[in-house]
């Protein structure tokens, strides 16, 4: 099967601090198809961190498998990528030298790989800022070069760990418009972590909600695309999905 | 940063090593067949510790080294923090006067031997002002450093507050350049330790420095081994038992009066 | 008043406009001050000499060769020990960074021999090596070498997470992410460990030329306590501190913010 399968997936671990075992994760199974935009959506300590984190190898799992076109994951690798919410971008790297990275780790020759981080640097909508370096660029071009770092690897999944919540509202907007067209061109399949029930909704075909470590609910997103927030605000379906989605989160 | 639960755990991992060390040690010696003029087996260097111990003659080097530490740093605190508080609170004296506080930190106590021993012969008296230099430069500009770091609008709600000269010194002035004495003092301790067993190697004939420095002339490389271990015990109890945990706790506590 | 007012505004201008003035005058009014002291003979003369012998000895002193020499011989040392303890260090500190049971191992056992400090190596030194240039070299070692592999641990643990896991996620191996991540991100911390391994170096030298030397600066000092000259005491404290201070301050200092703040690192 081409796409993210998760079957029974369970993190316990123990902390130090609280001195006692903790569940991060319940017996999670879920699946997402290959070109598909799932959201994870839940409060916090709900656990999507971690399964994001278990899916990306960071951290191993308890019990469960995880499965990636047919192969079981361990630990990091090129075929999954992350976009971080810390941004994560090299700071002694240049735009440029950051979004070549991983093609440079597969063994692309320079002019090679600087073709490729152009493309994905234009495609993202920051050709003239190959040369800067990520202290001289704002929190939301600085998230819009790690989502290029993250594509121009053409990994097999993509996993963005609340990659806009570093950044002002209105920025996030934008920023979740752009993904959304960058994603319609190249169709990544996508999981996509957050706690804005908003968000979640506008980027996904699908809303996985989660809820102390346990799947809650499914939520299919009908809504036609291209998406832009002006309409989608005062879109009826939109706002009933909205609502239904922010229930199940503010219930479980 | 959360604080772990310290446990006799993390005293165990501390020494394991180092008693891993001490078997090694005593491995070696005994297979290479080691003289023992050159380097001393395990139980040579103990039964030397012990027979210092029992005649008397650790102790009194330790506790001549020990005192020359105390009454050179007490007097170097006592001059160097109201120094450097007086001077931080103006901001024109403080940066008119730190350039050469910087300076004389610099020469660390070692430099001062020299002078030391012509000015004051050889003795307490020397070893003594060799100390407290290395202590009060540093402590005086960190000091200051401190003091004239504390952010303005601090010190001007205290006095709109009605704080007067003394309340503001020891409720404003004094916590707020705290991270900064305690780290000063950490370091001219650290000058001073090193200072002082190089002066007592040369200017005096108590101490350890000096009991390392007669051992040799004696070849009596056992006795050597122990005060190097004995010093370095020292240190390690005093730097991480007493100053680490102060500078950890000042800092946690007050440095985020950092602007 | 108004006049200590006028005269202090008029130094905080030009003081700002050209700081390598306002380095410097304080240490003129501190020359200043000491000229009017030793003048005074509030103390003995030959206890407490002038500037002005100062410069006279150090005219001297050059003149003869031996302090260029002197100079030379200590400069080469510490630059040398200081070397072979960056060589040592930094892998070795690497190394410590990244592999959580080689730090456990052995950072108890650096942190005993750092306590033990290089002086109190120098008795067993002699009798090893005696009075030459293997001993030296062997205090400056391990004295530039804590400093070094502390603040180079320091430096790779300091290394977000984040990126690791984003190195790891573009398909980095462990060596790579050594290479291309670690090093850049505990440079400004290998840096500070450079400078103040050097520091120490520095100091350690001296001690050790003052116990032991044949030639440089502090057997320059020590020569001079058994002849009884304070001013040549004098004036090799001086060169010390001044030497330090041009070294520390205008070539490493810029060197370790430049490395930070470069990549925005350390906060401006």
């Amino acid at each position: 099967m081409k796409g993210l399968l998760i079957r029974n997936l369970s993190k316990t671990y123990f902390d130090p601090y609280a001195g006692a075992h903790v569940t991060a994760v319940r017996d999670v199974s879920l699946s997402v198809n290959e070109g598909e935009f799932v959201s994870l959506v839940g409060p916090s300590g709900c656990g999507k961190t971690t399964i994001l984190n278990m899916i990306a190898g960071f951290v191993p799992a308890s019990s469960g498998d995880i499965v990636l076109d047919g192969r079981r994951i361990s630990g990091p690798g090129p075929d999954r990528g992350v976009v971080f919410q810390s941004f994560a971008l090299f700071p002694w790297k240049t735009v440029l030298e950051n979004v070549a990275f991983g093609p440079k780790m597969r063994g692309a020759g320079k002019t090679e790989r600087e073709r490729i981080a152009r493309e994905y640097l234009a495609l993202a909508g920051l050709g003239n800022a190959a040369d800067r370096y990520p202290n001289e660029l704002s929190g939301g071009m600085q998230q819009r070069v790690g989502v290029a770092r993250a594509l121009a690897n053409e990994p097999d999944i993509l996993l963005m760990d609340e990659p806009f919540a570093s950044v002002d509202a209105q920025t996030r907007m934008t920023l979740q418009e752009e993904l959304t067209r960058i994603w319609q061109a190249r169709r990544p399949t996508v999981i996509f972590i957050t706690h804005d029930v908003n968000e979640a909704i506008f980027l996904a075909e699908r809303v996985i909600v989660l809820s102390k470590g346990r799947l809650l609910a499914e939520v299919d997103v009908p809504l036609p695309r291209p998406r832009v927030w002006d309409t989608l605000i005062e879109d009826a379906a939109f706002k009933t999905l909205s609502a239904r989605v922010l229930h199940l989160v503010r219930s479980g | 940063m959360a604080r772990q639960v310290r446990s006799p755990r993390a005293g165990i991992a501390f020494v394991a090593p180092l008693f891993v060390l001490v078997l090694l040690w005593a491995g070696v010696v005994r297979a290479f067949g080691v003289d023992p003029r050159i380097f001393p087996g395990v139980l040579d260097v103990a039964r030397a510790g012990l027979d210092s111990i029992r005649d008397g003659s650790l102790v009194m080097h330790a506790a001549a080294s020990l005192l020359r530490v105390a009454v050179g740093t007490a007097l170097a605190i006592l001059a160097s923090v109201p120094l450097g508080v007086a001077m931080g609170v103006s901001p024109a004296v403080s940066s008119f006067l730190a350039p050469l506080f910087r300076f004389f930190s610099v020469l660390a106590g070692i430099a001062w031997i020299p002078i030391a021993t012509l000015w004051f012969g050889y003795g307490f008296g020397a070893i003594t002002f060799v100390i407290f230099n290395a202590v009060f430069f540093v402590v005086t500009y960190n000091t200051l450093l401190g003091v004239a770091s504390i952010p303005l609008p601090l010190r001007h709600a205290a006095a709109s507050l009605g704080a007067r000269r003394w309340t503001m010194l020891t409720e404003v002035l004094l916590p707020g350049a705290l991270p900064n004495i305690v780290t000063g003092i950490r370091t001219g301790l650290g000058f001073a330790w090193r200072g002082l067993i190089a002066a007592e190697m040369i200017a005096t004939n108590v101490g350890l420095g000096y009991m390392l420095f007669l051992a040799r002339d004696f070849y009596r490389t056992e006795v050597i081994v122990f005060g190097m271990v004995v010093i370095g015990v020292l240190w390690l109890l005093l730097d991480r038992l007493l100053l680490a945990p102060l500078e950890r706790a000042t800092i946690e506590r007050w440095g985020l009066v950092r602007a | 008043m108004t006049t200590l007012l006028r005269l202090w505004s008029f130094y905080a201008r030009r003081t700002t406009r050209w700081p390598g003035v306002a380095a410097a005058i304080p240490f003129i009014a501190l020359i200043a001050s000491w000229a009017i002291v030793a003048e005074s003979a509030i103390f003995p003369r030959a206890f407490f000499p002038g500037p002005l012998e100062v410069v006279r000895s150090f005219g001297s002193l050059v003149y003869k060769g031996i302090l260029p020499d002197y100079l030379e011989d200590s400069v080469v040392r510490l630059a040398v020990g200081a070397a072979a303890g960056t060589a040592l260090g930094i892998p070795l500190g690497l190394w410590l960074g990244m592999s959580p049971r080689a730090y456990s191992a052995l950072w108890p056992v650096l942190l005993f021999f750092q306590a033990i400090g290089d002086i109190a190596w120098l008795p067993i030194l002699l009798i090893w090596f005696g009075f030459g240039l293997a001993t030296m070299t062997f205090v400056i070692v391990y004295t530039v070498l804590f400093p070094v592999v502390l603040n180079t641990v320091l430096g790779v643990r300091s290394v977000p997470i984040d990126l690791h896991r984003a190195a790891l996620s573009l398909g980095a191996s462990r060596a790579r992410i050594l290479w291309e991540v670690v090093v850049p991100g505990a440079l400004p911390n290998i840096v500070t460990g450079l400078r103040n391994g050097l520091g120490y170096g520095w100091r350690a030298l001296i001690a050790a030329e003052i116990i032991v030397g044949t030639s440089g600066i502090g057997f320059l000092m020590f020569d001079a306590r058994r002849a009884g000259s304070v001013v040549e005491i004098l004036l090799g404290m001086i060169i010390l501190g001044l030497l330090w201070s041009v070294v520390d301050g205008w070539v490493l200092v810029p060197i370790e913010r430049a490395t930070g703040q470069r990549w925005g690192l350390i906060a401006r």
